[in-house]
């Protein structure tokens, strides 16, 4: 590819970050919800890892029961049938993806199928403040999901910390910027750590009283960082220096984060999350290699994430920590459907998630993605999942967050996904959809198609059509349904003929449809 | 790979450290932190309620320091004693001085070029096929090397600190083309104290900005709002709170509409030119532009646009520019640059509200706003000092400048100097030409953190390795990093005496004085243990054996244990 053309293309991601300075306050939760008083109720790890640059998900598990119309679609990138692992019946793994498949084999990986929120903005900036903070597409947030919570959890947090209690880091980061992810409303409470082994000490420099004054107050600030660092900085090293592997880890970006975060979990640490980073992604070209789609960036970046995930899996489990940890990735977006002239995709919106332990839900959730071969060039995988479901449920169900005060770190309910289980659970689920009933008709359409769908126990259900951007162009109905089928007209007087997808949403259901306006 | 980036010439980790630390045993023993944190201090007393009359207290060190600290990049003794003499008024002016315009960039290693020799400007000479990389990569590092050479060599003057303002102000990042970004940075430091508004209008129609904000693809059929878009909401009159649907508080999506329309067909040519008679051009195209009568909402009167080809992006700039809320934004992010980051209604009163006043009156020039603010009593309170962290690249290049770090002569070696300092900066936060989004740097917008997000443990670390680096010296492919310890303590006024070298040396170095227990923990660096004769006879000897290498090692190894002990210290991320 020439340069020229790179350029151009490159230019068309650079979409500035939309900034909106309206603090969404904490005090809105109230102090009600402090969660203090429960503390960290249970031992339990989380691993983030975020794939920045935007993961083709359809290039990394291929939906092969559309494997015809990917050929038509992204036919110059698509990797040949035969060289695909079979996942289950109609997924498949990327061939660099052995690591992955091989934990989908033996029950320790959960995919979440088109993930997104509605309204998904195509800046890497933006969208990934937007997956830091959980925020809605058009609401600035200044805190992380996390440091939300921590902020309920670890109160007066930097001063009276560490302490018995918490003892050790609230969150590691292994590089050294701390996790958006983590911020607080005054603080972020992750600790950088990119070699545990050589974490220095800092001086303070004798002990005077800072003035009551501006400067006295930035100095304050130094003094408390320098001071908790250097207490930090101890207790990691001697906590890497009790830990042990039992696997050896690829010497790669990600290997080397995740055989640190298994050196300080192995030695005891008490930290509740670790944020690991991996950066490539955004493979507008050479995504593959001309010659041979099986090898190209994303091949190479695919094979540098399962090898790490699964020596780490590995070693938690040969350790027997793995029902005590579980892992989740996230991208700012999925690729567009069409691949580009240049053996790459663009940015686009939904991608899948990926969840590892022995305690998550082994399987795939949720339907494959549709793939029609009218697809436009700028149409990205629709949503099914919206990311905050994710989120919440592993709030709920892995830290045992109350759901009142999830709804509130998260500003709204979303519904709770069966991604994480009581780890006695064996085998392979295979779970699609979840059974709700839901059908438009007619489709394609001219004037306005009803829906039809079906409630088991009275329940709220959300309507939702998007357009192939993702953005949200017409709210159906959000209200609370009795049992029974339902019937609603959709007024598209407004829709321009094309095509669009309708998602709704019911408890623990939802299904995406496809719509085609005539 | 699409594109290499040129490779980092030098590798930045500190392997090479001659014996950073000379006195294993006296530092193990400071590192043990011992201190307990007092209380944590947020209800402290200001930001400062003065307002902007002239300054008319005292005029020592401390308030020349202070006013040369915030202006400029890494003021030396000399210079805080030449303001010290010359008084307020005149280093205002000297501050003000209009600096020579710099040569053009210059080829320093890259010998294939057909076109361009080592030793001569590579401005606007052509691309051949083939040999891009290697061009794009010595341009971009030819480019780095001469902008941080310009903020190296810059005396007392405001200048290299209003460009770095305005690029984190109308930001553009990872623009390729060598010539825009060229182009770009010099529009941004020959206007660095210039009208606002000329800048606006010049900025609009830069090339690296018609690629970062896309004002490139902006036309008549397809709108492109990425640059109609920021201009409003980062660049000018900013956004408000969300008042009604799309509708901002100072401007709505139908003026983001309007202004995306208003400002197509401006395109760039020639860019990656091959051609030496062709070189890169931002062009208007009439037949690209919409010449459609645009309306603006009500927050700018209904006004309404028609179309007047090339100069019609002047005309809404202007339309923008008759909102006053446009001087209280820049003010505001001005008034963080130099003063403090915390605005309160009271600041709002005394300080935003009448400078923004004063710019308009003005027409918008910014020079007579920021002379009256660095000589306003509001600056020089008290509350106003030492109350900034530092950015990456006022401390490093702090580091360098004021304690006269050497720097290379030869030509090729003083470019990698450059841009291995280049590098330092962006390994703990702030790379040039690469703000991390279109917003600028959180430190500049971040709230409640601002200045703070520069520092983290990670960073302390590497702040404090650099700092470790530059004064006990070290190598790396044949580069020096080194300072002279015995010019820098022949500098101050009373070198034979201990208690005045850390009076003066942190007096340079630091923004307000230190506690007595301080000063005597510093002394315990420089003669720990020790008589304070024992100190002057110690500096005697080495006066009266000025060859004996021995003594000389010996008093510079003294030195520079004070130095870096300052160094790490918190107080030295402030200013």
């Amino acid at each position: 590819m020439k340069r020229r053309e790179f350029l151009k293309k490159a230019g068309l991601t650079m979409a500035g970050a939309p900034i909106v300075l309206n603090n969404m306050k904490l005090q809105a939760i109230g102090n009600s919800l402090l969660l203090n008083q429960a503390g960290p109720n249970n031992d339990r790890i989380l691993v983030v890892i975020f794939l920045n640059g935007g993961n083709d998900g359809l290039n990394m598990l291929v939906p092969v029961d559309q494997y015809d119309q990917l050929a038509n679609v992204r036919g110059n990138i698509l990797i040949p049938e035969n060289k695909l692992l079979a996942g289950n019946a109609t997924n498949s793994f990327h061939p660099s993806a052995l690591g992955l498949k091989d934990l989908f084999d033996n029950g320790t990986l959960g995919v979440v199928q088109s993930v997104g929120y509605p309204n998904h903005n195509r800046s890497h900036f933006r969208s990934t403040d937007i997956y830091n903070s959980a925020s809605a597409a058009d609401v600035y947030v200044d805190t992380g999901w996390l440091g939300r919570w921590m902020d309920l959890t670890y109160p007066n947090f930097p001063t009276d910390y560490p302490n018995t209690e918490t003892p050790d880091p609230v969150a590691v980061t292994m590089r050294s910027q701390v996790a958006e992810v983590c911020q607080g409303q005054s603080v972020n409470y992750s600790y950088p750590v990119e070699d545990p082994f050589n974490n220095n000490t800092l001086p303070i420099g004798a002990q005077s009283p800072a003035p009551d004054s501006p400067y006295g107050d930035e100095l304050t600030f130094l003094r408390q960082t320098i001071n908790q660092s250097n207490q930090y900085s101890t207790i990691i090293k001697s906590l890497a220096g009790q830990g042990a592997l039992t696997v050896n880890y690829p010497d790669t970006r990600l290997g080397k984060q995740l055989r640190n975060i298994a050196l300080l979990i192995s030695g005891g640490s008490t930290t509740k999350v670790y944020y690991a980073t991996m950066g490539g992604f955004d493979n507008h070209s050479e995504q593959v290699m001309a010659s041979d789609t099986t090898l190209g960036d994303h091949a190479d970046l695919l094979k540098e994430l399962s090898d790490a995930i699964n020596s780490f899996q590995t070693d938690m489990k040969a350790q027997g920590l793995s029902k005590k940890v579980m892992g989740m990735t996230y991208t700012e977006f999925g690729r567009r459907i069409r691949s580009n002239g240049s053996y790459g995709t663009d940015h686009g919106t939904a991608s899948p998630s990926f969840l590892f332990g022995e305690c998550v839900v082994p399987g795939i959730l949720g339907a494959n993605p549709t793939i029609s071969t009218s697809v436009t060039q700028d149409e990205g995988v629709p949503m099914q999942y919206d990311f905050r479901s994710i989120y919440g449920t592993i709030l709920k169900d892995w830290f045992e967050v109350p759901q009142d005060a999830i709804d509130s770190l998260l500003f709204e309910n979303f519904q709770s996904l069966p991604i994480i289980s009581p780890c006695d659970a064996v085998g392979n689920q295979e779970i699609y959809g979840t059974g709700l009933k839901a059908s438009i008709n007619p489709n394609p359409f001219k004037d306005n198609p009803e829906i039809t769908f079906t409630v088991d126990t009275s329940s709220r259900a959300h309507i939702q059509i998007f357009d192939t951007m993702g953005s949200v162009v017409l709210e159906v109905a959000d209200d609370k349904y009795e049992p029974g089928e339902h019937r609603l007209p959709i007024n598209t007087e407004k829709l321009a003929v094309g095509v669009y997808y309708c998602r709704i949403t019911m408890g623990n259901g939802q299904k995406t449809i496809r719509l085609v306006k005539q | 790979m699409i594109l290499t980036k040129p490779n980092k010439p030098k590798s930045i980790k500190f392997k090479k450290f001659k014996k950073p630390y000379t006195r294993r045993d006296l530092f193990r023993k400071i590192l043990t932190p011992k201190y307990q944190i007092p209380q944590s201090n947020y209800d402290f007393l200001g930001p400062s309620d003065k307002g902007i009359d002239p300054y008319t207290g005292a005029w020592t060190i401390q308030e020349a320091g202070h006013l040369l600290r915030r202006t400029c990049f890494g003021p030396n003794y000399q210079q805080m004693k030449d303001a010290v003499n010359d008084g307020l008024q005149a280093t205002i002016n000297k501050l003000f001085e209009t600096p020579p315009p710099p040569d053009e960039p210059l080829n320093s290693y890259y010998t294939d070029d057909p076109n361009v020799a080592i030793g001569e400007s590579w401005i606007n000479m052509p691309f051949v096929d083939g040999l891009e990389d290697d061009q794009y990569a010595y341009r971009h590092h030819s480019l780095r090397a001469w902008h941080f050479d310009i903020m190296m060599s810059e005396g007392v003057s405001i200048n290299e600190k209003m460009t770095l303002f305005w690029h984190n102000h109308f930001v553009t990042g990872d623009i390729d083309e060598p010539n825009a970004l060229y182009r770009y940075i010099k529009l941004l430091r020959e206007n660095a104290t210039g009208n606002f508004k000329q800048l606006t209008k010049d900025i609009a129609v830069d090339a690296a900005m018609l690629i970062y904000l896309n004002g490139n693809e902006n036309i008549v059929d397809e709108p492109n709002e990425n640059f109609a878009r920021e201009i409003l909401e980062l660049f000018t009159i900013g956004k408000g709170p969300l008042v009604g649907p799309g509708d901002y508080t100072n401007y709505t999506e139908q003026d983001v509409q309007a202004l995306a329309k208003i400002f197509t067909g401006w395109q760039l040519k020639n860019d990656w030119s091959y051609s030496i008679t062709e070189p890169l051009e931002v062009v208007f195209y009439d037949d690209l532009h919409d010449k459609t009568t645009k309306t603006l909402s009500a927050h700018f009167n209904n006004a309404t646009v028609s179309d007047n080809g090339s100069d019609e992006y002047k005309d809404v700039i202007d339309i923008i520019f008759q909102q006053d809320e446009v001087a209280r934004f820049i003010v505001r992010k001005l008034y963080r640059w130099f003063v403090y980051y915390d605005i309160n209604a009271t600041v709002e009163m005394n300080v935003i509200e009448p400078l923004a006043q004063m710019l308009i009156d003005n027409n918008y020039d910014i020079q007579p706003v920021l002379k009256t603010l660095l000589k306003s009593e509001h600056f020089f309170d008290v509350l106003s000092m030492g109350c900034i962290i530092k950015n990456p690249i006022d401390y490093t290049l702090t580091v360098i400048k004021q304690l006269g770090a050497s720097i290379p002569t030869t030509f090729n070696d003083r470019q990698f100097w450059m841009v291995y300092v280049f590098y330092f900066c962006a390994e703990f936060g702030m790379e040039y030409f690469l703000p991390p989004s279109v917003a600028g740097w959180k430190a500049y917008y971040q709230a409640p953190g601002f200045s703070r997000i520069w520092v983290n443990p990670v960073t302390l670390d590497l702040r404090k390795q650099v700092s470790a680096g530059l004064i006990y010296g070290f190598e790396d492919d044949g580069l020096t990093f080194a300072i002279s310890p015995i010019d820098f303590l022949q500098s101050i006024d009373n070198p034979s005496d201990p208690n005045e070298v850390v009076n003066e040396f942190a007096t340079i170095m630091l923004p307000r004085p230190l506690a007595d227990n301080q000063k005597t923990f510093l002394k315990g660096v420089l003669i720990p243990g020790l008589p304070d004769f024992e100190w002057t006879m110690e500096y005697n000897n080495y006066l009266d054996n000025p060859n004996d290498i021995n003594i000389k090692i010996s008093l510079e190894n003294k030195i520079k244990d004070l130095l870096y002990m300052i160094s790490i210290l918190p107080e030295n991320h402030l200013s």
